[in-house]
């Protein structure tokens, strides 16, 4: 008698003690997290004298050579702590958004990201205002095309990192005639074909393809797009939907043609001179991925001596010889023509105006039409 | 009296710790991702409210029902696979291996010691285009496209591979239970080689029969890493959608909603599997 | 378990006549010899079907590729052997998982074995729900469990996503498989030793420290090796808690979109040597444990194996 009823006095005590647990958590979930109100933090950086300390950055994998980091160590004293894991711009966003709106930034000063993820964050209020006047190189030197983007017209929280074209790459023997996003839906090369998981870069190239203005795309004309990749990727047409990963689907023979990116094709004709860039008959599309300083970084000012060293051409003809994309500092061309003259001669690299006369820049979406657009496009990449 | 009240007390302080981290750690997590699968989304912000929203499951469901309907198809043949490749070797480790036993069974664990995603993306190697086993599949017939990477096929073989040993070892212990004098005594009593397996292998053996199809069938179904490397544009498992609106398109409550399903469709198979088939393979023996 | 078997062979053997004498001519005789071969080589070829990607692994960490990509055979070279620890990001990714493996091992091993010991030595109320607690995270999906504990990190609000969440998390995952591993040792345990030990006037402590703790170590030290191979190789939870930490599968995850490169394969080989010796001398200590205490002669490997999944 008396065990059994200890024993339920013990359950009993257990159960209280986790219905309490219970209340104290769900109490403390009130107000914060993802459920909650929202506090947007937007402040000026307060830059001190010189650089020193230490200077965390994260960036997307290759894309520096061995030599900027080090040099820059050298020429400022700051220890560089140069982190390789930004791998999806969502991805990267969804991890860190917890800590921003908290006003952290998980120790990083330099955030690298993409044009229309830079745009949303201005506009949540993750970013700190640059102090320009810290940068001289940045103003002297950044490329007059990309001064007043508009989702930052006066450049006051980003620093362009590098810019890209977004077309074809193909494999020149395996599918020759391969020049216009519309030769991605050619039947001859079924099951051979991969597409960019990017909505912004592949639904407008395929709305070139049908012939709409980009810059002037409705909802309607979007989804209309996604339907005709949604009608490819399910009848096979398309092999599948990749980032950078296309380049092994090229090199090992299991796709013949993608859509991919400019400097990207430089380093896989290393591998494989076969493989070669082509311009859309269309025109591409055109991208620029950004240094940001992010709400809560620690030592903005070791950050903008970093942006600010970058931008120096001699510096950032470095960089350019080894990611092969294209460089939005002006006199770059000029150092490599003495060094390397062959790249110097890379339209890929240094494109001309005419080469790149019918590209586009990327969309930015907004507000329920970007909502609906990417559900779509997501439906279709989780097929 | 005194001792037994010790005793009981000592029972639930042994109990707290691990009770404790599984009840914050996993029950309340559960009760968290049910309330935001009933969340909206406040408007043009990354916050949510609760709103008994519904509709986030119809919505779910209907963008994601292939996927769904594909993730218990593939898990499914692939844990028959599982069983029909598992067998012969769990039935030769436990009766014929002799002192070929030990190592036998060191080469169904190996593949644990290699971490999933390399193995995963050996596989991705092994049945690309250019790999001699895709071109004696496709001599044979069973591709006849000339290739195996992205398809449905590559994925089941994936996952095939990746959770065979869930399924050996399990067959394994309970075929090496059996008393042989058992299958000896059928012998002699003029029982043929097939009967004997019929009749009274197969059936002795059928808690690890249960136990690895449990095994296998349930870390299948949620699997995306084999989806997501061997896989082509029409492969995605529920898995490889719950995993992107989780994190990268950040849409929490149609992502728990799936999950939600997800978890209480594997737990009705589950069940009306168990009942079929007995429960001691999972719930494991009671204390005597 | 004899019994049972027995009854159920005698059963069926009372509906007469299916094994005939006719089965046993020339032909029939060649036919079961060539059926009870075709099982072995059934299960040779299986073996070998398990080992190829192991194979392909070993192979290609001694790849030289032209370019960034690992994917086709280019050229043998040992320059990746030979500096397995070049890539700084991969190196911190495998000392990152480490860490944490040991750490939600030790962590899993003690509160799990915790819970074994009460549920099979203790009669309490409440075990049922225990026992419920304890396999329910076994049949869950990893994704539901990476995807609820993140929602429960997301709306707690924690900020800060990285070593202290993977660590909840994979102890979290652990300690089911502990409890299960280490509770199987339990039951089959001899208990006369343990009444033998208090006949002779040794306290409940004593007894445990002296007779039983050491009896059921090879459980515990099976657990703890099993909780580590869980940890290590956790990918799917890990990648929705780990915020910007990043381990070893991750590393790889991240790294397969721009190509892997040969250290991956090298660090993966490496990571599996160890294990297998590791396992080695695991089953080594406890073929020495049983043969001092022989309780149970007839232990077998598989055991020792994987135990928990048996």
């Amino acid at each position: 008698m008396e065990t059994s009823g200890s024993a339920k006095k013990g359950a009993r005590r257990l159960a209280i003690a986790l219905a309490g647990l219970a209340v104290a958590v769900g109490l403390a979930a009130c107000g914060s997290g993802i459920e909650g109100p929202v506090e947007a933090t937007g402040a000026k950086v307060e830059l001190e004298k010189k650089a020193t300390g230490n200077l965390v950055i994260s960036n997307w994998p290759l894309y520096i050579d061995k030599k900027t980091v080090p040099n820059f160590e050298k020429a400022t004293g700051v220890t560089v702590e140069y982190h390789e894991d930004i791998n999806s711009n969502e991805e990267f966003f969804n991890k860190m958004q917890p800590l921003l709106s908290a006003g952290e930034s998980g120790g990083r000063s330099i955030f690298v990201l993409a044009d229309y993820m830079v745009a949303k964050m201005i506009k949540l209020g993750y970013l700190q205002e640059l102090d320009k006047t810290a940068m001289p190189e940045v103003a002297a030197n950044m490329s007059k095309a990309l001064r007043h983007p508009p989702f930052d017209p006066e450049r006051n929280y980003s620093v362009p990192w590098q810019s890209g074209m977004t077309g074809l790459i193909v494999n020149k023997e395996l599918a020759p005639e391969v020049h216009s996003i519309c030769d991605l839906f050619n039947p001859k090369y079924k099951g051979k074909v991969d597409f960019l998981n990017e909505v912004r870069e592949t639904v407008p190239l395929v709305m070139k393809c049908m012939g709409i203005d980009t810059e002037k795309a409705t909802e309607a004309d979007w989804m209309k797009a996604i339907a005709k990749i949604k009608a490819a990727a399910v009848g096979g047409q398309i092999s599948r939907f990749t980032g950078n990963d296309y380049a092994q689907d090229l090199t090992s023979g299991n796709a013949v043609a993608v859509m991919g990116w400019s400097g990207d094709a430089v380093q896989l004709q290393i591998d494989n001179p076969n493989l070669e860039w082509r311009m859309p008959t269309q025109g591409c599309m055109l991208w620029s991925e950004d240094m940001i300083i992010p709400v809560g970084a620690p030592n903005p000012t070791a950050a903008e001596a970093f942006m600010n060293y970058v931008y120096k051409p001699e510096v950032q003809a470095n960089i350019t010889e080894y990611v092969n994309y294209v460089t939005p500092v002006e006199g770059v061309k000029e150092v490599l023509l003495k060094r390397e003259p062959k790249l110097a001669a890379n339209h890929l690299i240094f494109p001309s105006a005419s080469f790149t006369k019918n590209c586009s820049p990327t969309p930015t979406l907004e507000g329920k039409e970007e909502k609906n657009v990417i559900r779509a496009f997501d439906e279709v990449l989780n097929g | 009296m005194a001792t037994a009240l010790r005793r009981r007390s000592l029972a639930y302080l042994l109990l707290a710790p691990g009770t404790l981290w599984l009840v914050i750690f996993f029950v309340i997590p559960l009760y968290f991702m049910a309330k935001l699968s009933l969340d909206t989304e406040i408007p043009g912000t990354l916050h949510y409210h609760f709103t008994w929203a519904w509709s986030n499951y119809k919505e779910a469901l209907q963008l994601y029902d292939t996927q769904f309907v594909r993730s218990f198809i593939y898990a499914g043949i692939a844990t028959l696979l599982c069983l029909i490749i598992a067998y012969p070797l769990a039935y030769v480790i436990a009766f014929k291996a002799g002192r070929w036993r030990s190592l036998m069974l060191f080469a169904v664990v190996a593949p644990f010691f290699t971490t999933y995603l390399v193995r995963t993306l050996a596989w991705k190697t092994i049945l690309s285009n250019e790999s001699p086993i895709t071109e004696i599949f496709h001599a044979i017939g069973l591709a006849p496209s000339g290739h195996i990477l992205y398809t449905g096929f590559a994925v089941i073989a994936g996952i095939t591979y990746n959770f065979l040993p869930f399924m050996v070892l399990p067959l394994y212990a309970s075929l090496e239970r059996i008393d042989v004098r058992v299958l000896e005594a059928s012998k002699d009593l003029y029982a043929s080689a097939s009967s004997t397996f019929w009749k009274v292998t197969l059936p002795l053996s059928l808690p690890g029969v249960v136990a690895g199809t449990l095994l296998t069938f349930i870390p299948a179904v949620g699997d995306y890493v084999n989806a997501e490397f061997l896989g082509g544009a029409n492969n995605r498992m529920i898995g490889n959608v719950i995993q992107s609106l989780y994190l990268t398109q950040s849409n929490y409550s149609a992502a728990s909603a799936l999950s939600f399903v997800l978890m209480a469709v594997i737990m009705i198979v589950v069940f009306i599997y168990i009942r079929f088939a007995g429960s001691e393979a999972l719930m494991g023996q009671e204390a005597v | 378990m004899s019994t049972t078997a027995t009854t159920a062979v005698s059963e069926r053997d009372i509906t007469p006549g299916r094994g005939s004498l006719s089965a046993e001519t020339g032909p029939a005789r060649a036919w079961r010899w060539l059926r009870e071969h075709a099982v072995n080589i059934a299960a040779v070829l299986v073996v070998i079907y398990l080992l190829i990607p192991i194979a392909v692994i070993f192979i290609f960490s001694f790849n030289n590729p032209a370019g960034r990509y690992n994917f086709t055979w280019v050229g043998f070279t040992l320059s990746h052997w030979s500096h397995p620890f070049a890539n700084t990001e991969l190196t911190e990714a495998m000392l990152t998982s480490i860490r944490l493996a040991l750490l939600a091992t030790v962590v899993s091993t003690i509160v799990g074995t915790m819970m074994a010991i009460a549920l099979v030595r203790h009669k309490f109320v409440g075990r049922r729900i225990a026992n419920f607690l304890i396999v329910i995270p076994m049949a869950t999906p990893e994704v539901v469990m990476g995807a609820s504990l993140l929602s429960f990190f997301l709306v707690l609000g924690t900020p800060a996503l990285g070593f202290t969440t993977l660590l909840i998390a994979h102890v979290m995952f652990c300690i089911s498989f502990v409890v299960v591993v280490v509770r199987s040792r339990l039951i089959g345990f001899d208990r006369s030793l343990e009444e033998a030990a208090k006949d002779l006037g040794a306290g409940p402590f004593t007894t445990f420290r002296l007779i039983t703790f050491p009896l059921i170590l090879p459980g515990i030290f099976g657990a703890a090796m099993l909780a580590f191979a869980l940890s290590i190789d956790d990918f799917v939870i890990s990648n929705f808690n780990s915020g910007t930490t990043v381990t070893f599968p991750l590393y790889i995850f991240g790294a397969a979109q721009r190509g892997i490169p040969v250290e991956v394969y090298v660090v993966a080989m490496i990571l599996f040597f160890v294990t297998v010796a590791a396992m080695g001398f695991a089953t080594w200590q406890q073929r020495r444990a049983e043969r001092m205490t022989s309780i149970r002669p007839e232990q077998e490997e598989a055991d020792i194996v994987l135990p928990g999944i048996a």
